[in-house]
């Protein structure tokens, strides 16, 4: 058995301050396989993978590869020894052309110089493995980030890897895309390459996975073959618990005549959204479904002044009574609205939520500090229970308030990002993508606190690119199709087939529901 | 498919439609209108003969030249630091630095110019690296260390010597004065041009180190490593890139340049003072970022930092021909221009950018 296995990582320990991250992990791999590793945020698949680069170093354990111990001291090390890595976020150089960005590092040399001709060849090569017909001699900002990705993807592949990791390489690709990537994981899989494959997409998984691992709480439950285990049975071994009273989330209803919260008529500014109305009445639930560039976000922006109108209005009703505005129901700007009750957790988490070195307690009493101006700061005190209240309230994995926000998980960062805006006690509080790039286990909780607020008479407007969760929690559903609303459905007709038909072909095609 | 010329022209068109290259087209396009005006005013191209001043010679340019290759020799160095994304403020220090060493050395002290020459490149070749090892490995901004770096030179400087030194040195005299006319075929004989136009000593320096200029950066890894790292630091270090070792080297190049400008300014002006080139630094900055260099890194050619000292150095010879203007006219012709070409690059990136959202709108448009 062993002298089979390509990589063998035997009783990983790494322990980190306050937490061991990783408990005597086995990890096995044989060639020519594609395997999963799976776990909820936090569980410790980033640790093992940065254990196996190089980035962090095991306090104990054995790590295999081929036959021969290595210990990894670097990325550059591990991936002189045969294991490169793509990450999630493109890790490359957009001033680069596409093809220098491959061969970066390892350029073909002749007589003293880097050979272009043979570098801008051999990329125009890789890239048309890989179905593209690009110009790789145009810099790689120019491309979309789909093309980026299989770029960075060309580039692990090209420099000869025994293993190759992916870490969610599919989170910015459309479908085609997708199946465009699974095509090259075969054939790299037919060349005998081990390929760990790292994805929140449980469907992935079963589409193309050989064996999966599964993670929890830095140990290892188990390794499995595909054929041997359910979907099912597969996210109860990474939640640890059983998923059935976390997919048993009732939507929350809203009795007919329930007063409008927020009502938008005709909003728009140009080159952004055209024209939209909508209404969100309190306690209601409304889900943005659309593809990423549908104009989701580009709406609540809309919504929370961070773009101007420049025609339409937008009405609050039966809020503002903590506003400073007397009568003037106009969003000026994103702290205008803030007073006004709305509260908008924006989509990229890294760049617009998460302030990484500030501590747990400073990222959640921002917007309540904001809110109260800089001339009433807070009070240490005051400060402590808010950031203990919601640490207890979500559920944030923490040893303690003072932990800086960058140290902790995706999914933990965003229930900080919550708490931040539920402190300000917002009565419309819209969530734009609050559940990318984290587990199954954190989705749920997310899910479950928003239809909790709701209960409480919070509206909320919820965007993801996920149908299945948008279906789950919504009251109603808007669909995003080119910039411009094209249905609303609700109740029975808030159906997967449904979105997906008015997404892919407008709302005349499934029936004209708008 | 190689040989075939056709291909071979449309290869060239694509790679010179390059969107990469549009900040080099528009220092060209600028310079090219500059020198057009000069012309038209001033030159062969003047409606009055008697405003002809000779601005179309070749004398006019190589005295641009001579006049500023020392600003050139180190701004090809600065284009390295920008690049990487960071920026020295010690440059015109170090340069200064030179001059009192070379100028102290031989004339107050009697060393041979040689050994003072070599000293002065020890020290600021040494200085460069240091810093580049305290911003890389202290993680300490490069403004502040550079910062340092320059009032640790000019201190000592005014150490040696708060006095200006006129420096007789035969050494220096021979290469100060060492020059080759240029000449062309008139009526089938080799004549000096009219009027006389020379390359100095200054001229050749620089043109050298343009070229090992565009050599490292555009020919080796070394050069592609400081693209890499202004275009994200982080990613560089991903993919394995000696990032630490790269930042080292470059300010270390860096500080050879200076050194080299500090040499080149030195023959042009035949004497040490602790305050020469004072803000010098600023106008080595600005030939880079007129010359298309981006401040926030990744984006730059020595090419362009060519046309940019050359485009930076037209307005004062103009303002010299027009006879009557002030000086100082010149800073604000040079400030007009960087607040010109400061606009321009916010339209370049951002129209990238809008670009790539085109592009990956119709990426994401391909459904199923």
């Amino acid at each position: 058995m062993s002298e089979n296995n390509l990589l063998e990582m035997r009783q990983i320990e790494i322990q980190f301050p306050g937490v061991k991250a990783l408990d005597k992990v086995d990890f096995f791999m044989r060639p020519g396989e594609i395997h999963s590793l799976l776990g909820e945020n936090g569980a410790g698949k980033s640790t093992l993978i940065k254990c196996l680069t190089g980035v962090h170093h095991k306090d104990a354990g054995t790590i295999i590869l081929d036959g021969k111990e290595i210990q990894p001291q670097s990325p550059q090390h591990a991936m002189e020894m045969g294991i490169s890595t793509v990450y999630q976020e493109v890790n490359l150089c957009p001033n680069l052309t596409v093809a220098e960005n491959i061969f970066v590092g390892r350029q073909p040399m002749k007589h003293g110089q880097i050979d272009w001709r043979t570098i801008n060849r051999r990329a125009r090569e890789l890239m048309a493995r890989f179905r593209m017909d690009i110009d790789v001699t145009r810099p790689l900002s120019y491309f979309s980030t789909a093309i980026q990705q299989m770029v960075a993807i060309a580039r692990a592949v090209d420099v000869k890897a025994k293993i190759l990791i992916l870490d969610e390489p599919t989170s910015s690709l459309d479908d085609n895309e997708v199946q465009l990537l699974f095509d090259v994981m075969r054939d790299l899989r037919a060349e005998g390459m081990g390929i760990i494959f790292i994805t929140h997409f449980l469907d992935q998984v079963f589409a193309i996975s050989d064996r999966l691992t599964i993670l929890r709480n830095g140990c290892l439950v188990g390794t499995y073959n595909i054929q041997d285990i359910t979907k099912v049975e597969l996210v109860t071994q990474m939640v640890g618990k059983d998923m059935d009273a976390i997919f048993n989330l009732k939507r929350p209803d809203v009795a007919p005549g329930t007063p409008d919260r927020l009502t938008a008529t005709h909003i728009g500014s140009p080159g952004k959204i055209d024209d939209i109305s909508l209404n969100v009445r309190e306690g209601e639930l409304i889900g943005f479904a659309g593809l990423l560039g549908s104009g989701r976000t580009e709406t609540a922006e809309l919504l929370f002044g961070v773009t101007h109108l420049s025609h339409g209005t937008i009405v609050l009703t039966g809020i503002g009574e903590n506003a400073k505005q007397k009568g003037n129901k106009k969003i000026k700007n994103p702290y205008d609205a803030l007073t006004k009750g709305l509260a908008f957790c924006p989509e990229d988490r890294k760049r617009d939520g998460i302030i990484s070195d500030l501590s747990i307690r400073e990222n959640i009493a921002l917007a309540v500090q904001a809110r109260k101006g800089f001339l009433h700061p807070m009070s240490r005190r005051e400060q402590n229970a808010l950031a203990d209240k919601y640490i207890a309230e979500l559920g944030i994995a923490t040893p303690d308030a003072e932990k800086k926000i960058g140290e902790l998980s995706g999914g933990n960062q965003q229930k900080v990002i919550l708490a931040r805006w539920m402190a300000t006690d917002p009565r419309v509080l819209i969530l734009d993508e609050p559940t990318r790039g984290i587990d199954v286990g954190a989705k749920a909780e997310i899910q479950r606190l928003m239809l909790e607020m709701c209960e409480k008479g919070v509206s909320i407007i919820f965007i993801s690119s996920e149908l299945d969760e948008i279906i789950r929690c919504s009251t109603r559903i808007i669909v995003m199709r080119d910039r411009k609303k094209v249905a609303e459905l609700d109740g029975e007709n808030c159906t997967q087939e449904k979105i997906l038909t008015i997404i892919a072909e407008g709302a005349e095609a499934a029936g004209g529901v708008a | 498919m190689e040989n075939n010329t056709n291909s071979r022209w449309q290869r060239l068109v694509k790679k010179l439609t390059n969107p990469k290259y549009i900040m080099v087209y528009a220092t060209v396009g600028i310079l090219l209108l500059i020198y057009l005006f000069g012309s038209i005013a001033y030159g062969n191209l003047a409606s009055d003969p008697k405003s002809n001043k000779g601005f179309n010679t070749v004398r006019t340019i190589t005295t641009l030249f001579v006049d500023n290759a020392y600003l050139g020799i180190s701004a090809v160095g600065m284009t390295f630091v920008l690049i990487t994304g960071g920026i020295d403020l010690s440059v015109a220090a170090v340069a200064s630095l030179t001059g009192m060493f070379i100028a102290y050395g031989t004339t107050e002290l009697g060393i041979n110019p040689w050994i003072c020459i070599a000293f002065s490149l020890f020290v600021g070749v040494g200085l460069g690296l240091l810093m580049g090892w305290v911003i890389h490995y202290l993680n300490v901004p490069p403004f502040i260390t550079t910062l340092t770096g320059m009032f640790l030179a000019r201190g000592v400087c005014s150490l040696i010597s708060a006095k200006s030194i006129t420096i007789s040195n035969d050494v220096i005299d021979a290469l100060a004065g060492w020059k080759v006319y240029l000449y062309h075929l008139k009526d089938g004989e080799w004549v000096k041009i009219k009027p006389t136009a020379y390359i100095n000593f200054n001229i050749i320096l620089f043109l050298v180190v343009l070229l090992v200029g565009i050599y490292l950066l555009q020919r080796t890894k070394f050069g592609r490593n400081v693209y890499a790292i202004g275009g994200n630091e982080q990613s560089a270090k991903l993919m394995g890139l000696p990032v630490g070792k790269t930042k080292v080297l470059v300010y270390g190049f860096n500080g050879l340049c200076s050194v080299l400008a500090g040499i080149a300014f030195t023959l042009y002006v035949k004497s040490g003072w602790n305050l020469s080139l004072q803000g010098g630094e600023l106008d080595v900055i600005t030939c880079a970022v007129i010359g298309g260099t981006l401040l926030t890194g990744g984006v730059g050619y020595i090419l362009g930092t060519f046309f940019g000292v050359v485009l930076k150095a037209l307005i004062p010879s103009l303002i010299t021909f027009q006879g009557t203007l002030n000086s100082w006219w010149g800073k604000i012709a040079t400030g007009l221009l960087l607040l010109l070409f400061i606009f321009i690059q916010k339209v370049v990136v951002s129209s990238s950018d809008a670009n790539r959202k085109k592009n990956s709108q119709t990426a994401e448009k391909r459904i199923t």
